[in-house]
């Protein structure tokens, strides 16, 4: 590959493997076990990659056709604060990811998905590295108000629940939800590092392709386990069933939707030369591409039930039990998995707080919106946190005591309060005012 | 037959091809076996998804090309780029587009400095020879050697 690896000076480094201890206790594993899961693959590398050869030339925005930038200060004060923000977001999603995934890691069936997990943790580990080689390797101070050490330790302090992104901000229910968020939430990565390629600041855009590159093995760790799973349940096993599986995609698609950004936002990335594509654009592509993935595993599902099906026989069986409901031989409409509505329990962006179901109906009071809840998401997650947040909103929003966009903004968020070490657990519940955000 | 290959997309391997590679294999070979190109798109996109494109037309996949950049192996200690399975619709064969595949491959070698591409041919595959051939390929010096040892074939 293209790629020249650096390492973070020693004391960032240290910051994030001394993070790594507390929360990816797993990650000595890895090494352990790599030639047994990933046999000839290059040995895992925490360090930052940089594409060589990448075009000196700004490609969208105000400034296409002039040189790309260097350093935050050649970008000016508002692009430089937005980028910033951009890369502490990718920061934290990726260390969240990882302690979303390390609760429920051991709970996994197989070996092999457990390792696959594994190293997607490993890769994010890197990209947060990644990240942080962005932050620390140039003065960000002039638009950030803070040192490269604070940053730093910002991020890393950062515990579930604390995370820029609302999807990285809940926890784990099952094994389940590591398979299903590597299919769906980092899909949604996908698509942010590809439009980020264009970034008109190259350090930013030299980081994406190798991030990518990983990023394709992340989505096979969400989409060929699911394959597998839904082939044993059409084989009648009991320990996996399509509901399960349904009902993980409709606690997380609708916070992969949100992660895009509010539908009609999109407008300075594209102006700023950082993305190619605007929030709904980019968004609707991401709906149909998950529509195209659960029609496969809908495919997996009804040849392993109907073997006598060719390929094009499935699909229309899909289609017919999809829209006209009913039994086929046996496989009820029911056993196949259906995308959520894109409004679906949606609480950013246009459909904020609209009590849409999951097949598009409308529901007008908060009770009968919780029973669809109650049937549609998974039953541990009903007794999170999170999710009574989400009502205890909701029946503000419908009351009228709170508008949209201050239920928006409402949401409750661990904000770490105090401690020293980068990995500080002193976080507490707070709820920050909605005029504040 | 209609040239399609100016239509044709070219782009590397995802996971949500794999639906439409086992299609193509079912109908190349006539066997479903979902599993056994799971494991391989999981290999080769944990390797690199750029080595394996694919090509579209219409939105829809109608092609695909895997290979794999090693070296070290029987005693080559030169990078080499190895391209391992192909496949391409038999609706869209005669079209060009196994040449646009193989095209991609080799620019993405050369790109990371392979010094030589190398690929096994049954001996009875004579299309696939005359194909490989088309593109450049040549006899090699080295030659495959099998010795069986399992009580079934």
């Amino acid at each position: 590959m293209n790629v020249e690896q650096t390492t973070l000076p020693k004391k960032f480094h240290d910051a994030v493997v001394h993070w790594q201890r507390h929360n990816f206790p797993d990650y000595g594993l890895l090494p352990e076990n790599w030639q047994t899961y990933f046999p000839n693959d290059p040995e895992f590398c925490l360090c930052a990659k940089m594409e060589i050869g990448m075009g000196d030339t700004i490609e969208v925005g105000d400034k296409k056709g002039e040189r790309r930038m260097m350093k935050p200060s050649e970008m000016g004060e508002e692009p430089a604060r937005h980028l910033l923000a951009i890369i502490r977001a990718q920061a934290s999603t990726e260390f969240g990811s990882i302690q979303q995934h390390e609760g429920t890691l051991a709970r996994a069936q197989d070996d092999e998905d457990r390792f696959w997990v594994l190293r997607v943790m490993a890769e994010e580990l890197r990209h947060g590295y990644q990240m942080f080689h962005l932050l620390v390797s140039q003065d960000w101070s002039g638009v950030s108000g803070q040192k490269a050490e604070e940053m730093v330790e910002e991020i890393l302090s950062m515990q579930t629940g604390s995370h820029v992104l609302d999807a990285f901000n809940l926890e784990y229910d099952s094994f389940v939800d590591n398979v299903v968020f590597a299919a769906v939430i980092d899909r949604v990565g996908k698509y942010q590092l590809s439009m980020q390629k264009v970034c008109a600041y190259k350090p930013f855009a030299q980081s994406m392709p190798p991030m990518l590159r990983e990023e394709a093995f992340h989505l096979a760790a969400g989409v060929i386990p699911l394959r597998r799973w839904v082939q044993r349940a059409a084989e009648g096993n009991e320990l996996i069933s399509t509901q399960a599986i349904q009902r993980s995609f409709n606690k997380w698609l609708p916070r992969g939707l949100e992660m895009f950004g509010h539908e009609k936002g999109g407008d300075s990335n594209i102006r700023f030369g950082f993305k190619n594509m605007k929030n709904a654009e980019a968004q609707s592509l991401y709906y149909e591409e998950v529509r195209k993935m659960i029609a496969d595993l809908n495919q997996r599902y009804l040849r392993a039930r109907l073997p006598k099906l060719s390929p094009d026989e499935a699909e229309r069986l899909a289609d017919r039990l999809m829209k006209d409901g009913g039994r086929h031989e046996g496989v009820d409409h029911e056993d196949l998995i259906r995308i959520p509505h894109p409004s679906f329990f949606r609480r950013k962006g246009e459909p904020a707080f609209t009590m849409v179901g999951t097949h598009g109906e409308s529901y007008t009071d908060v009770d009968s919106y919780l029973r669809h809840l109650k049937q549609t998401l998974p039953e541990p997650y009903l007794h999170s946190r999170d999710l009574k947040s989400y009502l205890e909103t909701l029946r503000d929003v419908v009351a009228g005591r709170t508008t949209v966009d201050q239920a928006i903004r409402k949401m409750p968020k661990l904000k770490r309060v105090g401690g020293m070490c980068p990995c500080s657990r002193s976080v507490r519940w707070v709820v920050e005012d909605g005029t504040a955000a | 037959m209609t040239s399609i290959a100016s239509d044709i997309r070219i782009r590397p391997l995802s996971e949500l091809d794999i639906s439409r590679i086992v299609s193509i294999d079912e109908r190349l070979t006539g066997v479903y076996r979902p599993e056994v190109w799971e494991r391989r798109v999981g290999y080769y996109l944990r390797r690199d998804p750029e080595s394996c494109p694919v090509a579209e037309f219409e939105g829809k996949l109608v092609g695909f090309m895997f290979s794999d950049v090693r070296g070290g192996e029987f005693g080559l200690e030169e990078t080499t780029g190895w391209i391992e399975r192909f496949g391409v619709d038999p609706d869209y064969q005669g079209r060009s587009i196994g040449r646009r595949l193989f095209d991609a491959v080799k620019s993405h070698m050369v790109r990371n400095e392979v010094v030589t591409i190398r690929t096994l041919v049954d001996k009875n595959d004579s299309d696939l020879a005359a194909f490989l051939r088309a593109v450049g390929f040549d006899n090699a010096s080295l030659q495959a050697l099998e010795l069986r040892v399992g009580a079934t074939a």
